[in-house]
C-alpha cells in the first residue's frame, strides 16, 4: 500500500491505496471540491451564492448541486439541526470564513430561504451558506471513487479524521478526546465511513465549540459510522445539535454512533433502542 | 446494520488511554527523491541551496508574515530539455502538535503546482516548544539520523488545521520572489 498526504479542505488528507495514479485521481477529485465549495475563494460555487444568489440564481457545477441537495435533505429531515444557512451565517460573524467585497451582509438565518432547481441556486433574501459541514465527506466520497474507478482492491482516504476505506481489509481508526487527544476507543472500518466531530483546543488548552454552534450539555466529541463519509460529516452536526432526537435519522440511514462525554468516558449512543431494532 | 448486541467499537482500557501516543511517532509518505520523481518526471535536479543572510530572514519575515525558520534554503532548480522546468523546495513547519516537512512543486514562473507532505510526525508534551528538542533537527537533513517512531494509526476526534503549512508556503513564494525569481 502506497500512502500519501496533500493539505487540502484546511487540514491533512491522506490517502492509502495501491496505485500512484488512481491515488493522483483521487487527490484531483479532492482539489476541485475545494476549488467548488471553498467560501475562502471569490469565485468559487459557494461564494457565487453567497455573493450573488438573493439576485438572481446562479448556476453551479453539478457536484456543488448534488452537495446543496444533500445538505437540503439534511436540514428538513433534523428540521434544521443541521442548517447550511445557519451555519454561514455563524461562520461569516466569527470570522471563520471572510465576506468578499460585493457580498451582502446575510439577513436569512434559516435554510429554508436557500431554493435548489437542478443545478440553480438562489436565496430568498441576502445569505450566507457553509457547506463546511457535509463537503468534507462529499469529498471523501469522491476520493474513494476515483480510487474505484482505477481498480484499486483497497483503498482509505482520511481527511483530517474523517474516514472512508473499502477492500477486504479493515483499518483500525483510533479515537481521540478532542483536548489532550488521548486515545479512548478502536473502530475497526470495514468498507464504511467515520466522522467526528467535537471540540477544538484554543491556545491555553480548553475546548472550544463555536464551529459546532455551542456546547453540548453530555458531550465533548461524537464520531459518527455510516456507509457514507457525507452522511457521517452531516449526522455528526446533526446528532451534535438535537441529542437523541437524532436517534430516527441515525437509524433510517443505518448508521451507529459513540460519543466522549465530559468526563472523559466513552457512550454508546442509542445503545438501548439498537437491541430492540 | 450490525447484530443487536455486537460491539462495533472497543474502548480502551484506562491504562492505554491515560498514556498518549509515543512521542516522535512519524508518519514518512516520501523521500525527497520520490517526491522529486513524482512532481517532475524525468526531470533533472540541480542543488541550489540557499543560506539566507540575517537580512533576508527579517525580509521575508516581514514580507510574508511569517517567522520562525530554517537558515538554510532546501530549494533545486529542476530541468527539462536544457530549459527549467520549475523549482522543487523542501521545508519544514512546526505545529501545536506536529512537524511537517514537505515539498512545494514551483513552475518556472514562481506558480504552486502541487504539495506533497513527506513526513509528519506527532509531538506531544510541549516538546516543539523545547529548545534542546528542536537543536536535534539543526542542520540535518531529512532523513538522516532522525529515529522514526512506529506508525500514526488513523486518527479521528482531533482535526488538525493545515494552516502552518499555507502559511509555510506563502513563506517560499515571498523567498522565491525575493531570491529564486531572477536566479
Amino acid at each position: 500500500m502506497l500512502k500519501r498526504c496533500r493539505p487540502l479542505l484546511g487540514t491533512f488528507v491522506e490517502i492509502s491505496a495501491d496505485r500512484e495514479d488512481a491515488i493522483d485521481a483521487a487527490f484531483e477529485a479532492i482539489a476541485q471540491v475545494h476549488r467548488l465549495m471553498s467560501a475562502h475563494e471569490p469565485g468559487s460555487d459557494v461564494s457565487r451564492i453567497n455573493r450573488l444568489a438573493h439576485q438572481r440564481p446562479v448556476e453551479v457545477d453539478d457536484w456543488t448541486a448534488r452537495v446543496l441537495e444533500r445538505a437540503l435533505y439534511w436540514a428538513t429531515q433534523s428540521g434544521g439541526a443541521f442548517d447550511p444557512v445557519r451555519a454561514g451565517k455563524g461562520a461569516l460573524a466569527r470570522g471563520a470564513i471572510p465576506r468578499h467585497r460585493d457580498q451582502p451582509q446575510p439577513e436569512a438565518s434559516h435554510w429554508t430561504w436557500l431554493e435548489l432547481q437542478g443545478r440553480s441556486a438562489q436565496l430568498l433574501k441576502p445569505g450566507c451558506i457553509d457547506l463546511g459541514g457535509i463537503a468534507k465527506g462529499f469529498a471523501i466520497d469522491r476520493a474513494i471513487e476515483a480510487l474505484h474507478r482505477d481498480g484499486c482492491a483497497q483503498g482509505l482516504v482520511n481527511a483530517g479524521g474523517d474516514m472512508r476505506g473499502f477492500g477486504a481489509h479493515s483499518a483500525p481508526v483510533t479515537v481521540v478526546e478532542p483536548r489532550q487527544r488521548r486515545p479512548l476507543a478502536v473502530v475497526d472500518l470495514l468498507n464504511s465511513a467515520l466522522a467526528t466531530s467535537g471540540g477544538l483546543p484554543d491556545d491555553q488548552g480548553r475546548l472550544t465549540f463555536e464551529h459546532l454552534g455551542g456546547t453540548n450539555p453530555r458531550w465533548s466529541s461524537v464520531t459518527v459510522v455510516a456507509a457514507t463519509a457525507c452522511d457521517a460529516d452531516a449526522l455528526t452536526k446533526i446528532l451534535w445539535a438535537a441529542g437523541e432526537d437524532a436517534g430516527r435519522l441515525l437509524d433510517a440511514a443505518g448508521a451507529k454512533a459513540l460519543a466522549i462525554n465530559h468526563d472523559g468516558e466513552v457512550e454508546a449512543v442509542f445503545e438501548v433502542a439498537e437491541e430492540h431494532a | 446494520m450490525s447484530r443487536p448486541g455486537a460491539p462495533w467499537f472497543t474502548i480502551l482500557p484506562a491504562a492505554v488511554a491515560a498514556v498518549a501516543p509515543a512521542p516522535g511517532a512519524a508518519t514518512v509518505y516520501l523521500s525527497i527523491e520520490a517526491a522529486q520523481r513524482a512532481m517532475f518526471p524525468g526531470a533533472s535536479f540541480v542543488a541550489r541551496p540557499v543560506a539566507f543572510t540575517a537580512e533576508q530572514r527579517k525580509a521575508i519575515a516581514r514580507a510574508s508574515g511569517v517567522g520562525g525558520f530554517d537558515k538554510l534554503l532546501r530549494a533545486w532548480d529542476v530541468r527539462s530539455g536544457g530549459e527549467r522546468a520549475g523549482w522543487f523546495i523542501v521545508d519544514r513547519v512546526l505545529g501545536k502538535h506536529e512537524m511537517i516537512t514537505y515539498a512545494v512543486a514551483l513552475s518556472p514562473d514562481g506558480v504552486v503546482k502541487r504539495v506533497e507532505i513527506l513526513e509528519y510526525r506527532e509531538t506531544y508534551g510541549g516538546e516543539i516548544r523545547n529548545p534542546a528538542w528542536r537543536q536535534q533537527f539543526v542542520g540535518k537533513r531529512f532523513g538522516s539520523g532522525v529515529h522514526l517512531g512506529k506508525d500514526i494509526k488513523n486518527i479521528s476526534g482531533a482535526t488538525l488545521s493545515s494552516r502552518h503549512v499555507t502559511d509555510g508556503i506563502r513563506r517560499l513564494l515571498v523567498t522565491y520572489q525575493l531570491l529564486l525569481s531572477n536566479a
